[in-house]
């Protein structure tokens, strides 16, 4: 693509194409996981995997299509609750975990009707009223008896090891795909709609953008992800809990991945996850002092570096490795990036 | 080691000292690679922080006592082991608890899993262990709602090859509430308040019915969700129906936001027998109510005047209690003697298994455990179920203590239906 005399527009600069390559390689090193890892290391992977699901969900929603939502734990224990509903049918297991998702994203259609018809803070307060409503309406039935739950016994059938892998393989698929619908969502015509959006709706909207439809899609696109995160806890820890899965945790965990990995940056999140995942590991036993410093740090980023790790660094060199914008690049010699 | 003594003259002769740390420094090693092989690896869940941290309050005495016994080791079948225990706090948070679990299972590699207190930490833990095979031992919350909890469905066989769960069940709550209720002339009208959880409906569904059976007039105003603010519905429908006898199972926060509108609209002055479940465990929650806490009726599943020892560390109940407010200085509680059965069964079936590292036979032998706890009787070949055990719940009452006492209420013990070994200390009083 050519832009204006000594102009050039470029999406792949060698750094990105590198970067893709090199993820290319570690996600074939990462199928091949449960062979050379061991039980534990499986097991913890599988975690780190969910909450890369939720930063880039949330950030998705939040970052690209500007809607802020502190109710995203309503799909999260939706999508759980699902999986147990499928699986009491006579669904077998793994299957219901994978078909839970999609119902919950069948479920959220409807909602995204009423619920994106709210601007801003009211959005974010009428999801997390959702989410205490989705909760209540949980405990109504009987199969989950009120605050005590149940369990997802049919995952009992398997061998401890076989399920360990299938709940591996089961996140790492679902996070490559996922991760992969937003890249491809943000490149397409969508992308720079939703961003459009986000920026100004009026204006987008009259410059053509259809604005209810693409909000719905990256809404929906956000709801199935956070169930899938759900169903994947489920399919870990095998107890259901209304109270655990409807907590406003979930959200806040979304939030404190992607506003330290950098809020509306593509690489952000990813990187929050495996912060917060470093962090969870080496100091979540420490009780009330983890939740303060994580509260503190969270803090401190919103004040210091509002844009979070990675969109402080991009904004210093203007790296992308995950080109879902365009670069403008001068021909006489390398000049600033811009998105 | 060098005492800070020997580290001056350690100055002194520096060759000498530094082949002694040497030395030293290696000893530990060789020490532990000799008992790798036979270390036996035991995993304690329990809820030390947050808002269940009154259940854990008391585990740190009882690991103590617990590790002192077995420091010397511990053999089963003719193989002597040395014991380590891992103890976890799940800070009160379900999801942890299920992760600690996985923890210990996958990264310490345990051999077998002790767990209590509440469904929050017992329930997750236990189904980790299910699933990764892993023997689990449990206590501390109705049977009913880890059973039927975690999904085992009635009339079919148990789902549950690895994991084992002794404690009270609906049948011990009537068998004492009946006994408790009947020490008192009263008009046997029961207000009952049950939250919609496990306990509450598997109360509800249970105990009302078999209450009725026996000659009580149940008045139930229907579940309610845990949190709620307001309860004067219940109350006045309570005061309506001149409820004399009134019983709930609320968590503890709920209890004392009720009782207190109880107070203010009148009905505590109607009530004979207050009987709180699931509250009213521990000292704390009572004290908590001030004044309003004085005469309430609970039950207990362990108390200090138990006439039974600890199998595992010799330890009579009186010992156990007294020993705990000598090293802490807080008053003694039920949990303290639960969470030291759980160990004294637990090891029986490590010991009676001839096999304490092979997981299979581990659990095995809790299938046949019958044994004699601090808690008293623990019986799985008798349970309505192969991994169920119902053990005693003992009627008792809170009452302020007697002069000189340190701490503002005491528990006495006021019936004896599940268990007549249990010594009756005091008549049951009217609340007013």
């Amino acid at each position: 693509m050519s832009g204006g005399p000594g102009i050039v527009v470029q999406r792949w600069s060698p750094l990105s194409i590198g970067a893709m390559s090199c993820l290319g390689a570690l996600l074939v090193l990462l199928a091949f996981g449960p062979f050379y890892l061991g039980p534990y290391l499986t097991d913890r992977l599988t975690t780190l995997l969910i909450y890369v699901i939720m930063a880039a969900m949330w950030n998705a929603l939040a970052g690209y299509g500007g809607l802020v939502s502190v109710g995203q734990q309503a799909f999260f224990g939706l999508g759980a609750y699902a999986a147990i509903r499928l699986s009491h049918a006579g669904l077998e297991a793994y299957l219901a975990l994978i078909l839970a998702p999609l119902l919950v994203g069948l479920v959220s259609v409807p909602l995204s009707t009423f619920a994106l018809r709210l601007q801003g803070g009211e959005f974010a307060i009428g999801m997390w009223v959702f989410a205490e409503l989705a909760h209540l309406l949980v405990n109504l039935d009987g199969l989950v008896q009120g605050e005590t739950g149940t369990s997802l016994i049919a995952l009992s059938a398997f061998a401890p090891d076989t399920r360990r892998a299938l709940n591996y393989w089961l996140a790492l698929a679902v996070m490559t795909v996922l991760v992969a619908a937003v890249f491809l969502l943000l490149r397409s015509r969508v992308g720079a709609s939703i961003q459009a959006i986000r920026d100004n709706q009026e204006a987008a909207a009259s410059v053509g953008v259809r604005v209810m439809a693409t909000k719905c899609l990256i809404f929906v696109l956000a709801a199935v992800g956070c169930a899938a995160a759900g169903a994947l806890t489920l399919a870990t820890l095998i107890s259901f809990q209304p109270k655990t899965y409807f907590s406003v945790q979930w959200t806040a965990y979304m939030i404190f991945m992607t506003l330290v990995g950098g809020l509306g940056t593509f690489e952000g999140p990813v990187l929050g996850a495996v912060i917060f995942f470093a962090i969870e590991t080496f100091f979540g036993g420490s009780g009330v002092w983890y939740l303060v410093g994580l509260g503190a740090c969270a803090l401190l980023f919103s004040l210091f570096l509002p844009r979070g790790i990675w969109g402080a660094l991009r904004d210093r060199f203007g790296i992308a490795l995950m080109p879902v914008g365009y670069r403008l690049q001068f021909r006489p010699r390398a000049g600033k990036a811009a998105t | 080691m060098p005492t800070n003594g020997s580290r001056r003259t350690f100055v002194k002769s520096v060759g000498a000292a530094a082949g002694g740390t040497a030395l030293a420094g290696a000893m530990p090693l060789l020490w532990g690679s000799a008992r790798a092989a036979e270390a036996l690896k035991v995993g304690f869940i329990s809820p030390r922080t947050g808002p269940l941290a009154g259940f854990g309050e008391g585990d740190p005495y009882v690991l103590e006592l617990v590790r002192k016994s077995l420091a010397r080791g511990f053999s089963a079948g003719g193989t002597g082991y040395a014991v380590e225990i891992l103890d976890r706090d799940t800070q009160s948070d379900p999801a942890r608890a299920g992760q600690l679990a996985k923890e210990l299972i996958n990264g310490n590699g345990i051999d077998f899993m002790l767990t209590t207190s509440t469904p929050e930490t017992v329930n997750p833990v236990s189904d980790a262990c299910e699933a990764a095979g892993v023997p689990c031992l449990s206590t501390v919350m109705p049977w009913e709602a880890w059973y039927f909890g975690r999904g085992a469905k009635p009339g079919q066989p148990s789902p549950f090859k690895w994991t084992y769960h002794f404690s009270f069940g609906v049948k011990n709550f009537f068998d004492c509430y009946v006994s408790q209720w009947h020490e008192l002339p009263t008009n046997k009208k029961v207000g009952v308040l049950y939250p919609n959880d496990a306990d509450g409906n598997a109360i509800r569904e249970h105990l009302i019915p078999d209450l009725q059976k026996a000659g009580f007039t149940v008045i139930d105003p229907g579940p309610y969700e845990d949190g709620t603010s307001d309860y004067s519905a219940q109350i006045a429908r309570y005061k309506a129906e001149n409820c004399e006898i009134f019983n709930t199972f609320p968590i503890p926060p709920d209890f004392a936001t009720f009782w207190r509108q109880a107070s203010q609209q009148g009905y505590t002055k109607i009530v004979k027998i207050a009987q709180i479940a699931k509250t009213g465990l521990f000292p704390s929650n009572v004290e908590a109510l001030g004044s309003l806490g004085d005469k309430l009726a609970t039950a207990c599943y362990w108390h200090r005047d138990f006439p039974y020892k600890s199998s595992l560390t010799g330890v009579s109940s009186r010992e156990l209690a007294d020993g705990y407010e000598r090293a802490s200085g807080k008053q003694w509680n039920q949990q303290l003697g639960a969470s030291l059965s759980l160990f004294d069964a637990g090891f029986q079936a490590l010991k009676n298994s001839a096999a304490a590292k092979n997981k299979a036979a581990v659990a095995k032998a809790l299938g046949a455990l019958n044994t004699i706890t601090i808690v008293g009787k623990v019986d799985f070949l008798a349970g309505p179920f192969p991994n169920v055990s119902p053990t005693s719940i003992i009627g008792s009452q809170w009452v302020k203590s007697k002069a000189g006492s340190k701490f503002p209420f005491d528990m006495v013990i006021t019936e004896h239906a599940n268990d007549p070994k249990v010594p009756v200390t005091a008549k049951l009083l009217p609340y007013s």
